[in-house]
């Protein structure tokens, strides 16, 4: 008895001793990661349109962000959109609320900066006295709207779908014809040298350009990665890549219509990709279809 | 065991040749084979091991007399793991280009065996300096069999050396899969194992 107890105790100490130790680390690096993590992300972005360092990005770009939350009032689910308006000469922030088919119900003001609206809770705190007071709200997800002179220009999506071993976060950006313009993995933990490859150029890019069409039935080939794709792969989007003008319109046209590569030894993870790239373009296609209408319908003044 | 007799150079050579955790003590298997697929891949997996098993046998070997002897595996377990995620966490906020190329393979470490048993054989044993260099001599050899293994996979494989192209061809396919790698791994233990046997003959033969 005496010694079980010293067992428990000792594991209890180690155990609040270790839970102290990484307790304290997180305090101290919570604030640079999310900082790190922000930035990150902001880079992605810029990097999916197009933008980088040796191509900064132009101070027209404006990268609007909707935020999707899911409503439940009075027993009814409803969605709803928190979006940038525009509010007599400023910009605010407005949220839209839809029925289960996208009709337009409601629209609220918020009183929301433009730093608030970055941190989740700032956002609920401004929303929930809007709402009535037995409504409930869970966010759901972001989508970002990259404008340039008020005309749209891209789509840019974050989320994350499960890989081989645990989710994976990733951001796609499709063309307002719902063409992918990019995808970008931002965080995984699929296997080093395996499905860790999917951050790789040849694998990535080979979604660049699959229409929304091919999109829908887009699935994985379990076959080599010819060469003459790998070498267009892996210089794309460098100006002296190698291949000359004529090569990257023949690649291109072959194999446009492809589906993808599978990685070797990670058919898991390539697929795994491939489906949540899909999914994530097929739902936001059919998600701001429904949001413009009901924009439309409802009036609101929204930046996009 | 008793406490080690040798000297610190002595068991940084130990960690490196004699008792290496791949191709001698044959541990951790698992991701010296799935992950030596690349020279790159070896090194980096091979850093994290040697920061997590020296700030670990470290510990251990620091509160040593207080460690209840039926949970020893437990709190090895747990010293590893927090380890871990504080070497995760640090990375992640301040060293953020290390923590892209590095990030997966420090989550990875928390179940490798070779670090639990040199805690368990040697420091809970040792002092704090000779669990240190003790640590440095297996990290180290741990990255060695890594990095010796990468290579040959590399450039059998994918014919390529550290990202660049050497042989502008891909000869064997098959050294990328995790089949090759165990193959590998018999094949350098053989290589190991032969060497010693001359080293012990000539030996022999000088007395």
């Amino acid at each position: 008895m005496r010694e079980i107890l010293k067992i428990t105790i000792a594991l209890t100490v180690s155990c609040l001793a270790a839970g102290l130790v990484i307790g304290t680390t997180f305090i101290f690096t919570a604030k640079a990661k999310q900082q790190n993590e922000h930035l990150n992300v902001q880079q992605t972005m810029f990097g999916l349109l197009g933008y980088g360092k040796h191509r900064p990005a132009p101070p027209e770009l404006r990268l609007y962000s909707v935020y999707r939350y899911i409503v439940e009032q009075d027993d009814a689910m409803r969605m709803g959109y928190l979006v940038p308006v525009r509010k007599g000469s400023g910009e605010g922030y407005a949220f839209v609320v839809l029925d289960l088919k996208g009709r337009f119900l409601e629209s609220h003001d918020l009183a929301l900066t433009a730093e608030e609206a970055l941190s989740a809770e700032d956002r609920k705190k401004a929303l929930l006295p809007e709402l009535k007071a037995s409504a409930e709200i869970a966010f759901a997800d972001t989508m970002i709207i990259a404008c340039m002179g008020g005309e749209r220009t891209a789509y840019l999506l974050p989320g994350e779908f499960p890989g081989f071993k645990t989710f994976i976060k990733a951001m796609v950006a499709l063309d307002p014809q719902f063409h992918i313009l990019g995808l970008e993995v931002i965080e995984h933990e699929e296997d080093p040298g395996l499905g860790g490859e999917i951050t790789q150029d040849y694998f990535k890019n080979q979604f660049v350009g699959k229409s929304f069409e091919k999109l829908k039935k887009l699935t994985v080939i379990k076959e080599p990665l010819p060469d003459d794709y790998k070498r267009y792969l892996e210089t794309m989007g460098i100006e002296e890549g190698g291949l000359s003008a004529r090569e990257v319109g023949q690649i291109q046209k072959h194999y446009q219509d492809k589906d993808i590569y599978a990685l070797t030894g990670a058919t898991i993870s390539s697929a795994a990709v491939t489906n949540g790239v899909v999914g994530m373009a097929k739902k936001f296609a059919y998600r701001i279809r429904i949001l413009d209408r009901a924009v439309d319908t409802g009036q609101v003044p929204v930046l996009f | 065991m008793p406490a080690t007799t040798k000297t610190n150079t002595q068991l940084v050579v130990n960690g490196l040749l004699n008792e290496n955790p791949i191709f001698r003590l044959a541990l951790s298997m698992c991701p010296a084979v799935g992950i030596s697929t690349t020279v790159a891949n070896g090194l980096l997996l091979g850093v994290a091991v040697l920061f997590v098993q020296v700030f670990s046998s470290c510990t251990i070997s620091l509160i040593k007399d207080h460690i209840h002897p039926r949970i020893r595996i437990p709190t090895y377990t747990l010293t590893i793991a927090t380890w871990v995620t504080v070497i995760d966490l640090v990375l992640a906020a301040f060293l953020p280009v290390a923590y892209k190329a590095m990030g997966i393979f420090v989550r990875l470490i928390v179940a490798f065996a070779i670090i639990t048993m040199r805690l368990e054989v040697f420091a809970c044993r040792n002092t704090v300096v000779a669990s240190f260099w003790d640590g440095i001599g297996m990290g180290f050899g741990f990255m060695f069999g890594m990095v010796a293994l990468g290579a040959v996979r590399e450039v059998l494989g994918m014919g390529t050396f550290l990202g660049y192209d050497v042989l502008g061809f891909r000869p064997m396919l098959f050294f990328v899969l995790p089949a090759a790698g165990f193959f590998l791994v018999g094949f350098m233990m053989a290589v190991f194992n032969y060497v010693e046997t001359v080293y012990n003959r000539r030996a022999k033969r000088g007395l």
